[in-house]
């Protein structure tokens, strides 16, 4: 059995750090200059950005890391308004308009702010590193953002467990990732639906030569097109989706190969290393050992629940999912999954437009899989009409050149 | 109007008397018909603009749509 600790000592300081090319440790990083406490590190790469949470680890101090673009002036402003000094790339120091004692520890996150704007979660770094379980020796994609909930959960996971190597993926790189990955032997990644979606329909056989032995997704719903597309591409390859988050942490943990989770881990005996999940309404509420600070007992996340048989399937936004179509109501999840069942799509996003009569109506963009030949939007609406109740039929179909992504990795289906 | 009908494996009878229920147009598809004319125009409609009235004929939709458009 596998030996489980806790501890977030700097284990695998040795580990293989792969950064522009050069292949590093964590150890052999750049060095930082002494970093103020509390900072707000601000980065234009992801080197930078381990060095910082390496200088956490090291000395203790309170840190906020993320990409300078996602750091608006505003913002700016209100995290000098609580404590922070802020470091911009070039080493640039703005001192903070409030002095404080530093909460010594203390990691920062922003949440994705798609409901508004970013938010801080407290974490440490022992919140955060929620794999403790000793892992196979492997080499990490790192595609993520600086700073986000599923940085941190890779970055963690290398820092603090021997013989896990990261490949640090630039935005810039992203739409090459495949290449860089075979030549540097990365054999597990993690990335949202969007970011998988993406590698194959840019170049499937590219992603197939990656000889990865860990597949995760998360980040968004995970449907089971998406699965059943990586599993075709890696027959023996471990494919597991997570959902985690920066307020309740890493919760939901599945391995099957299939959406959703199984109806039975509903209101489970509470376990001190598991997560308890529960509905209230069509909401997935959770009360989570990885919770951030102030996120004790249930959190409601404002994510939306479908049941499916035996599975509970996360289709979306709680206050966005659901579409009234006067006065019937379908989840866009539940849609988006019909039409991405479809072998002639690469991806859809559905939403709601305003329409007389009936309020709103179903509406959707599509990539399409340009390995299959031409598909029309009568061919859509055929496909969903035989799957879906009228209403739930997306009437207008738009389609789209290439798959949105942000800096996320998502795009905001 | 041809177009919706056309997508839903129906055709557009000839007479703008004919009337909708018979006809089997339904407000799903008076819906699409206003956001096709909305993509149309590349523009968006003010869909409260033309008021509430009975719309029971094929001419009431063609009537409607006009009204949208010079809303």
């Amino acid at each position: 059995m596998a030996g489980r600790r806790r501890t977030t000592a700097l284990i695998g300081d040795d580990n293989t750090v792969v950064v522009a090319g050069k292949r590093l440790t964590w150890r052999t990083l750049r060095k930082l200059p002494q970093l103020p406490s509390p900072a707000a590190v601000l980065v234009d790469n992801g080197a930078d950005a381990l060095a910082a949470l390496r200088h956490h680890a090291v000395h203790g101090t309170e840190l906020l890391v993320a990409t300078e673009s996602r750091v608006d002036e505003r913002m700016r402003e209100e995290l000098g308004e609580s404590g922070f000094a802020i470091v911009l790339p070039d080493g640039a120091v703005t001192l903070p308009r409030l002095k404080r004692v530093e909460e010594s520890g203390r990691a920062w996150l922003l949440t994705s702010g798609s409901t508004g704007r970013p938010k801080r979660i407290g974490h440490t770094l022992e919140s955060l590193t929620t794999v403790t379980a000793d892992q196979p020796p492997r080499t990490w994609l790192l595609p993520y953002s600086p700073g986000t909930y599923a940085w941190w959960q890779v970055v963690t996971l290398s820092l603090t467990q021997a013989d896990q190597g990261l490949v640090v993926i630039e935005p810039h790189e992203l739409e090459d990732w495949p290449k860089i990955a075979t030549e540097h032997g990365v054999t597990a990644a993690s990335g949202t639906p969007t970011f998988w979606r993406q590698a194959i329909y840019r170049d499937a056989d590219a992603l197939a030569g990656v000889p990865l032995e860990q597949i995760t997704l998360g980040g968004e719903p995970v449907d089971q097109a998406i699965l059943d597309q990586l599993r075709e591409i890696f027959p023996t390859t471990r494919i597991s989706w997570i959902y985690a988050s920066s307020e309740v942490g890493a919760s939901i943990v599945v391995h099957d190969g299939k959406a959703g989770f199984p109806r039975t881990w509903l209101d489970r005996d509470p376990h001190p290393e598991r997560p308890v999940l529960s509905v209230d309404g069509d909401e997935l509420v959770i009360r989570s050992p990885h919770h951030g600070a102030g996120q004790i007992g249930a959190v409601h996340t404002g994510d939306r629940i479908e049941y499916d048989g035996d599975r509970v399937l996360i289709t979306g936004r709680l206050d966005t999912d659901e579409i009234n179509v006067g006065g019937s109501k379908v989840s866009a999840g539940v849609v988006r999954n019909v039409l991405m069942g479809h072998p002639g799509v690469s991806w859809a996003r559905v939403f709601a437009r305003k329409a007389p009569l009936v309020g709103r109506m179903v509406a959707a963009e599509v990539v399409p899989n340009r390995s299959l030949g031409p598909i029309t939007d009568a061919d859509l609406v055929q496909w969903c009409s035989t799957r879906l109740p009228d209403y739930g039929v997306p009437r207008r179909i738009k389609f789209l050149d290439q798959i949105p992504q942000k800096e996320t990795l998502k795009s905001d289906v | 109007m041809g177009e919706v009908m056309t997508a839903q494996g129906r055709a557009l009878p000839a007479e703008d008397t004919a009337d909708l229920r018979e006809i089997g147009f339904r407000s799903l598809d008076f819906s699409e018909l206003a956001l096709r004319v909305e993509d149309e125009l590349g523009d968006e409609l003010n869909f409260d603009a033309p008021g509430l009235r009975r719309i029971a004929t094929v001419g009431d939709v063609l009537d409607f749509i006009e009204q949208l458009q010079s809303a």
